[in-house]
């Protein structure tokens, strides 16, 4: 027996009330105005106190789903340093939360561990700068937005433009953007403004199976589905004038903001390690709460497997982003009737926000090479950090905060306390607060598309029925409020707000 | 008979049947209703074959739905019907379906993977249910 196609009010009321009791009962313990606590007591086999970035208006939603229970099981990871941290956009994931970071020990058996990094390898955002103001775009915002969803590839089984071979994909996988270079489609500005300049070193695409080169032959170049998008937008509200002027920001500026990943090849390699790191537990003797967090010692033939191909794959999801800017600069080029160099369309920076690096931090007295997972959360490394691009370097690194498309985006600086209390990290957008099915449900009746435009004055385009509803703003936290948190907390100062006027979704 | 559940960033499908073949059937099924929005709008006007071998439930599950993920993310094949037979090697698998038609079929949603976060397959007086989660 089945029963007919999925929507919500199909759903059984077993299901409803099950979703319901999923919320949080432990103890969360105020440390300040922005930090809560959940001890290492809680549940044996903690390692480490959970840490959850927070204020008092976030904890209702914070105790509405299991996501504190994720945090906590994060704390049982083998050479798990300091606490398993949260950020305030934190929601319930697959084994690790959403806004999730935890960096282990790799010298003292630490692990690595796909869940951490999620199976969207290195989604992130980019956004671009232009010299348009909002009474250039206005006139022509519709006609942009439509241009914009025929000429870039989005939705789901959607191809891209650009098709590459195994072997050119493996030199993309190994190279990252600076391979684009060679085929003139990324500038010396674009390589310099991106995480790692567009390539993570020691990325193995042999390690990378046939079945994943196959799903991302053709996505190399495409935006993809659920909460990816690329979005329009005007500088609202300028918070910090020096740091906005060295990001080349001012109010009434048109930007761009990309959000994508690495695709089907991307999840590939994450489903392909989970596969293969099936019997790590057993084998390296450890007692995980959730298959989901399986893993294996950073430094074990499981674990540089599965980092060799992690790189490879954040090379794809950096490239991808590359090839979804140049796209954009040329629907720019075609409505404004000149080239993206004359509408100054210059990439302001690039970030990734699913990623497991091996860095360098404080840890207590000492200083460590560990293994930073950041599963939903944003690198924020403060002014005079070394892997800060050199324009930045004397202020700090860019940080991009996609809020919902309704309201509104941030961008945000690396903050002075990040190192010390997050291993330089920040949240990485608003947050879902309403499930998919809760989402849709609250969409029937309902026409989001002309919502956005007579509430908010956006142009939406959409592939799907589904995507303009489940990806509506009231899924959304209010990015104003996870943002302030940050700021508060000093993980991420905020530079300037942006505005969305028009979106393509899939 | 399958449903699906609220997950707050991904969907998930609990699955209900009286047979574990079912149970497989069903929950094959789901995932295809997942990624259209609508099995109806599929015709099962061509046959693949699969065969999942292992002997452990969740494994078989996880292994027969990735399966089946695999086959529209490389070939673009949708499956609106299974036959799910089992014997002591695993699972042997007759899935009806056709090719992705934009001009005949809609898509609902882009499903990045098969989660192994809070898999399972269980049995009881009722008789067999699992819970998969897919990620979104």
């Amino acid at each position: 027996m089945t029963k007919p196609p999925v929507t919500t009010d199909q759903s059984s009321d077993r299901a409803s009330s099950r979703a319901t009791d999923r919320s949080f009962t432990g103890p969360l313990e105020p440390v300040d105005d922005c930090t809560w606590r959940i001890p290492k007591s809680y549940k044996p086999g903690m390692l480490v106190d959970g840490l959850i970035f927070a204020d008092e208006r976030l904890i209702p939603l914070l105790r509405s789903d299991r996501a504190p229970e994720q945090v906590a099981n994060v704390a049982f990871l083998p050479g798990i340093q300091q606490a398993s941290l949260a950020m305030p956009d934190i929601h319930w994931g697959y084994g690790f939360c959403i806004g999730g970071v935890c960096a282990t020990d790799p010298a003292s058996g630490g692990v690595v561990s796909p869940g951490g990094v999620g199976y969207d390898i290195n989604c992130g955002v980019r956004l671009v700068r232009t010299n348009l103001t909002l009474a250039d775009v206005k006139p022509v915002l519709t006609q942009l937005v439509n241009q914009m969803i025929r000429d870039i590839p989005v939705g789901v089984g959607q191809g891209g433009n650009f098709v590459f071979s195994p072997d050119e994909l493996r030199t993309l996988m190994r190279e990252g953007v600076p391979f684009l270079a060679r085929q003139g489609l990324a500038s010396a500005d674009d390589i310099a403004c991106t995480e790692a300049e567009g390539c993570i070193p020691g990325a193995c695409p042999e390690y990378v199976s046939d079945r994943a080169l196959a799903r991302g032959a053709d996505q190399c170049g495409t935006v993809g589905a659920g909460n990816h998008f690329i979005e329009v937008q005007v500088v609202d509200r300028v918070e910090n004038d020096t740091v906005a002027a060295a990001f080349g920001l001012h109010a009434g500026q048109i930007c761009v903001l990309i959000h994508s990943g690495s695709r089907g090849l991307g999840y590939q390699v994450c489903d392909d390690a989970l596969r293969a790191l099936r019997d790590a537990p057993a084998k390296y003797g450890f007692d995980l709460p959730d298959r989901q967090l399986v893993c294996a010692p950073v430094e074990s033939p499981e674990g540089k497997h599965y980092l060799g191909g992690m790189r490879a794959a954040a090379n794809y999801a950096f490239c991808n982003r590359q090839l979804l800017m140049w796209h954009v600069r040329q629907v720019f080029a075609r409505i404004f009737g000149r080239s993206w160099e004359a509408l100054d369309m210059q990439l302001l920076y690039d970030v990734a926000h699913n990623m497991a690096k091996i860095e360098e931090h404080a840890v207590g007295e000492a200083r460590k090479d560990v293994c930073v997972h950041r599963k939903g959360a944003t690198r924020a490394f403060p002014a005079g950090h070394h892997d800060i691009p050199e324009r930045y370097r004397h202020i700090g690194q860019p940080v991009i905060i996609p809020g919902d498309m309704g309201r509104a985006s941030w961008v945000l600086v690396g903050g002075p306390r990040s190192l010390g209390r997050s291993f330089g990290t920040t949240c990485h957008g608003a947050g879902r607060c309403l499930s998919r099915t809760a989402a849709t449900k609250a969409a029937k009746g309902r026409n989001i598309r002309d919502e956005l435009l007579k509430e908010s004055g956006v142009v939406a385009r959409c592939r799907s029925r589904e995507g303009l509803a489940e990806e509506q703003p009231a899924a959304y936290k209010d990015v104003d409020v996870v943002v302030d948190v940050v700021h508060r907390a000093g993980l991420s100062l905020k530079v300037a707000r942006l505005r969305p006027l028009g979106v393509i979704k899939g | 008979m399958y449903e699906v559940f609220e997950h707050t960033a991904d969907l998930g499908l609990r699955i209900r049947a009286a047979t574990l073949e079912a149970l497989f059937a069903d929950a094959a099924r789901g995932l295809g209703a997942v990624i259209t929005g609508d099995l109806a709008q599929i015709r099962p006007t061509s046959e693949e074959r699969f065969v999942i071998a292992g002997t452990d439930p969740v494994w078989l599950l996880y292994d027969l739905v990735g399966e089946v993920h695999a086959a529209f993310e490389l070939r673009r094949m949708l499956f609106c019907d299974f036959q799910v037979s089992r014997d002591a090697t695993g699972l042997q698998v007759v899935a009806r379906g056709e090719p992705y038609d934009p001009a005949v079929h809609t898509l609902a949603h882009e499903v990045k993977a098969i989660t192994q976060h809070e898999l399972d397959v269980r049995h009881d007086a009722a008789g067999w249910e699992a819970t998969v989660i897919v990620d979104i």
